[in-house]
């Protein structure tokens, strides 16, 4: 089913580097946000390469931490009445407070309960920001924010809403880190996506973004947006690689006839790196490859928001910033330095999640 | 005479993973264990893992190393036996 085009009235994002144009700059000069850190917080472990956003450990608090961030995150979205009929807010993620739940196991202190799931960490969050009562959940593991940008276009093409809000963040924690680590793709190697290594390796980021999707009125479009599930396994894609096929494939007519350069998802694991790379190739042999999670990590359920709002800092700037941390890659098309996006017309953003679901969105200037 | 080890890791894989209608010592030693007649899957590879690490003393660093470590019976027993710690191997 065709997605109607819908545009940007505003977007931001707040990893740990800053806000999208201060994270943008530090990626153009190669900086990485991952530092090491023991994989159970204060409990020890290996260390991990983590990206925390300032002031913030990994072990959970209450009041969490990370509130803070979300409060000046918010602070940027402009306009009022959020989380009304006609102005609804998704909260999109795929982790939320759980690290809470973990703190409320090791401590015994059913404070931490109030955030640890979906439902009561969002109305803790709905109340501290101030939102009405139209706020709704979306979650579906890595591509999230991309289910909550399309859930929002659809509310707008049917005219059930004049604009929406989709608000997006992922958190770490002992609990999150230690069970990407029990599957020893995160380990004690920094991530570089997209290039040929012997072992891969990823590392793991906060995230907060946030866009205003509205129907006519913004300097950004979403010229289409696709969702695939491939229903294959629990963990793994399809081995010969025809999700990524089936995704990208799907933006077919919005790209027709477009240059176009490709953010890719690019988490530092070798397989999924190598099928995104070949999938690329076979439909946009053009397009250049880039990535940013290897200096970000993978801000799990808000990287599609996270890394939309980092691409339209990287087209106002003029220059996309290159695989970070990627010598020796996959392709000839991967970027491992900037780039300048004037000889583009647009940008195709992508995330991958568990269970072979992938999601695309082509964005270009209104 | 079976290898001790090959023995005691066919017995933990069974355990682990409550494999309730296979022998132990029906386990080939050299079928793949994850995909294979064993229906294993990544989930249980996870399992293993973990108690692998913990009953031998070992460090599996990348899935690719538990990859290559849980490609057969034949295969987790060199690893294990080039990795564990001695003192909890099987004499």
């Amino acid at each position: 089913m065709a997605v109607p085009a819908v545009r940007i009235a505003a977007c931001g994002c707040l990893p740990p580097l800053g806000d999208a144009a201060a994270t943008h700059a530090a990626l153009l000069r190669g900086e990485r946000a991952l530092r090491p850190v023991p994989v159970r917080g204060r409990e020890g472990g290996d260390p991990v390469p983590l990206a925390l956003v300032a002031d913030r450990a990994l072990d959970e608090t209450m009041p969490p931490a990370w509130l803070p961030t979300l409060a000046e995150l918010w602070r940027r979205v402009p306009g009022d009445g959020w989380g009304s009929p006609r102005r609804p807010v998704f909260v999109t993620g795929s982790n939320f407070g759980v690290g809470g739940l973990y703190a409320l196991r090791r401590n015994g202190d059913r404070e931490f309960a109030r955030w640890g799931a979906p439902p009561t960490c969002t109305e803790e969050l709905r109340q501290a920001l101030g939102w009405g009562r139209d706020v709704s959940i979306l979650s579906h593991a890595c591509v999230s924010a991309h289910l909550g940008l399309l859930e929002a276009t659809r509310l707008l093409a049917a005219g059930i809403a004049d604009e929406v809000l989709v608000f997006s963040f992922d958190f770490l924690s002992p609990f999150v880190a230690g069970g990407f680590h029990a599957l020893k793709i995160l380990n004690s190697d920094f991530p570089a996506p997209f290039r040929e290594r012997a072992t891969g390796a990823i590392g793991l980021g906060d995230g907060a973004a946030f866009a205003v999707l509205t129907r006519d009125r913004g300097e950004w479009r979403l010229e289409d947006q696709t969702l695939y599930n491939e229903m294959h396994h629990f963990t793994a894609n399809r081995p010969d690689g025809s999700g990524f096929d089936a995704c990208l494939g799907g933006l077919g007519p919005a790209a027709r006839g477009r240059r176009l350069w490709y953010k890719g998802h690019g988490t530092g694991t070798l397989e999924a790196g190598r099928m995104e790379v070949a999938a690329v190739g076979r439909a946009f042999p053009e397009a250049p490859i880039t990535g940013w999670k290897g200096s970000l990590g993978h801000t799990l359920g808000s990287c599609g928001l996270v890394e939309l709002a980092l691409a339209v800092a990287a087209i106002r700037a003029g220059w996309a910033p290159g695989a970070i941390g990627t010598g020796d890659p996959m392709g000839p098309r991967v970027a491992t330095t900037a780039f300048a996006t004037a000889a583009y017309d647009g940008v195709i953003c992508a995330s991958n999640a568990f269970g072979g679901a992938h999601a695309a969105f082509l964005l270009a200037h209104a | 005479m079976p290898d001790p080890l090959s023995a005691r890791l066919k017995q933990l894989i069974v355990e682990t993973l409550r494999l309730e209608d296979i022998e132990p010592e029906a386990i080939p030693d050299n079928e793949p264990l994850v995909g294979g007649g064993l229906s294993l899957d990544s989930i249980d590879a996870l399992e293993l893992v973990v108690r692998l690490e913990r009953e031998f003393g070992l460090k599996i660093s990348s899935s690719e190393e538990a990859r290559v470590a849980l490609s057969s019976v034949a295969a987790l027993t060199s690893f294990v036996r080039e990795r564990g710690d001695p003192a909890k191997l099987p004499a």
